[in-house]
């Protein structure tokens, strides 16, 4: 079956490109990393207020989602681009499996995120936070950013098969970023939060898939010593939203890309 | 109907209303080296989409080697190679690797991948550039790769849709002698261009299409000749230019002496005279002017071009769009917006 094969060439001319542009790499990973250096240690004092936690083990949870945020959404700018040049038009000459060429672009996103997620963790390691959850905890987490991440590229991916301006994905992406970042769990607690931003936050899926995270890496707040505590509900809600959110989003992106196609 | 391309009364109606292609029909038969011309917005870049199964048809019938565009387009795109308009590589690639991830796609994989690969880079002259990001390519460059991986899977048919506009004169001489031999070993071609010497040289058939329909095919020869005339153009000698005598001297001469002349006119350096058969009647002119004593100093045949042609049928030059200055500003104020 040439899906297979197709997707897999797809995903590595992706990659390549990848490679072949740092700069890339380096501006979605920027701001995590600035985050999770400057930024931690500018609102330390925050930990106190959110009851005696370390904020650095606090935001990571935060700061691996932003960074899924910002790779996420250059896939819609990036199928944008094989649009305007008719690159898309010169695979659709061929026999390549249609899907293929959507499904090797959502790949190509998944392993990035996964890297660089790791590239965060790896920092933050050196930074003092571990999951108490240990390798599982690891593992966990990248799967779960990874999912976000697949979930959250329908977004620009759809916007950018919609509007056919990469211009356009930018420019909502960034408008879209810090609303849904800031008035989310990412980077402050509930509980530091005026009584109606702590509603919105309750509602944004940001705070879902965060919560989750954050779930593997700190332990409940009533156990502070526990390890190895994994908080189901937490979790499987999260995918429970991640799920929604990506039906929503990569059906659009489907419908979308057919009507290009066919 | 027994052509590798056939296409009935086709007809192609964008959304829009447009009615971009309105009822065209013509074949292509094996081995054929097809020139499809027409003006800006005539539909000829419709039609090779519609051919190449990237546009839905409205009503009409197109096959391609066959295959129905509609119900067989998988059929058809394993066996075509389509080149568009833009030149289209990915620049973050080498050349090589544009030439791999294509053949891949044809599903064609392995040794005899690499093999066919190398064997492309060398007929397309890109065998030291070939692991060189073709970012860092010249445009001419960059067309060459376009066309190989167009050929990546041993297409039967070629579908090159304006294959040389853009390209230095040296660049469009390869492309066209890659084009030659391509068809030499039984490739059809199927090509939409503006260069009208090429296609008088290279074309074995042609149809323009003006408006969405087909106003003229056949064979050059054909279609020059229905033109009708050669035109013979004189040159005096300049003592004998004084104050015209000559000129009308000779007019005179040549409306009383000659048959067949449809029309003399002046022109800079004497008159031009159209004639059918223009090649047998020099001779004569050169004998009466002589015993006229009408001093020539050039004589010129020529016949009539393909330009001759379009311009009957299209009511317009063909315009080569070079690359010049011009066009580069254009293009930096309109990015500047």
């Amino acid at each position: 079956m040439s899906f297979f094969s197709d997707s897999y060439h797809l995903f590595i001319r992706w990659m390549k490109k990848l490679v072949r542009n740092p700069i890339l790499v380096f501006f979605s990973l920027f701001q995590p990393i600035i985050f999770l250096v400057l930024f931690t240690q500018l609102f330390s004092q925050f930990g106190s207020l959110l009851g005696g936690v370390d904020y650095t083990k606090f935001a990571t949870a935060g700061i691996v989602l932003q960074n899924a945020f910002s790779s996420a959404f250059q896939s819609g700018t990036s199928v944008v681009d094989d649009i305007k040049s008719g690159f898309l038009t010169k695979m659709l000459a061929t026999p390549v499996n249609r899907s293929a060429i959507l499904f090797g672009r959502i790949l190509s996103d998944i392993f990035r995120v996964a890297v660089q997620t790791i590239i965060i963790l790896a920092l933050a390691y050196a930074l003092g936070v571990y999951p108490q959850t240990g390798v599982a905890g690891y593992l966990l987490i990248i799967l779960t950013v990874g999912f976000f991440g697949l979930a959250w590229s329908g977004i620009s991916l759809a916007l950018g098969l919609k509007t056919k301006s990469g211009e356009t994905v930018f420019g909502i992406a960034g408008f879209l970023t810090f609303p849904l970042l800031f008035m989310s769990t990412a980077l402050v607690g509930q509980p530091a939060m005026p009584p109606w931003m702590q509603n919105v936050s309750s509602y944004n899926p940001i705070s879902f898939a965060v919560n989750a995270i954050r779930s593997l890496i700190m332990p409940p707040p009533q156990c502070i010593i526990c390890t190895n505590v994994f908080d189901w509900t937490t979790i499987l809600q999260a995918y429970g939203v991640i799920a929604l959110i990506g039906v929503a989003t990569l059906g659009a992106t489907l419908y979308l890309f057919r009507k290009i196609v066919s | 109907m027994t052509g590798i391309i056939d296409v009935s009364q086709l007809v192609k109606t964008y959304g829009d209303g447009t009615k971009a292609v309105k009822g065209i029909s013509f074949n292509v038969s094996e081995g054929e080296f097809f020139g499809f011309l027409g003006p800006n917005g005539a539909g000829k870049s419709t039609t090779i989409k519609i051919l190449t199964t990237l546009l839905r048809k409205t009503s009409g019938s197109a096959s391609v080697a066959g295959f129905d565009v509609d119900s067989d387009g998988a059929k058809i795109r394993k066996i075509i190679g389509v080149q568009n308009q833009d030149t289209v590589v990915d620049e973050d690639l080498t050349g090589r690797e544009n030439m791999i991830l294509q053949g891949e796609l044809q599903q064609i994989h392995g040794q005899a991948l690499k093999e066919r690969v190398d064997e492309l880079l060398k007929i397309v002259d890109l065998v030291d550039a070939a692991d060189k990001r073709a970012g860092f390519y010249s445009g001419g460059m960059k067309k060459r790769l376009d066309l190989a991986t167009t050929l990546v899977h041993d297409p039967k048919i070629l579908f090159l849709d304006e294959p040389t506009t853009g390209l230095d004169p040296q660049s469009r001489a390869a492309i066209w002698a890659y084009l030659k031999r391509l068809n030499e070993q039984g490739i059809t071609i199927f090509i939409t261009t503006q260069y009208l010497e090429e296609v008088d040289r290279l074309c074995r058939r042609l149809a323009i299409v003006d408006l969405g329909e087909i106003v003229a095919q056949g064979t050059p020869g054909e279609l020059k000749q229905e033109i009708g005339a050669d035109s013979i153009s004189l040159g005096f000698e300049n003592s004998t230019m004084n104050g015209g005598d000559t000129r009308n001297k000779a007019k005179n001469l040549l409306e009383k002496k000659f048959n067949g002349i449809s029309n003399v006119v002046n022109s800079d350096i004497g008159l031009t005279v159209y004639a059918k058969n223009g090649g047998f009647l020099v001779p004569e002119i050169v004998r009466a002017f002589d015993e006229a004593k009408i001093g020539l100093s050039s004589i010129g045949v020529s016949s009539p071009t393909l330009d001759d042609v379009f311009l009957k049928h299209t009511g317009k030059r063909i315009r080569v769009e070079e690359v010049s200055s011009a066009n580069y500003r254009g293009m930096f104020s309109r990015r500047r917006r």
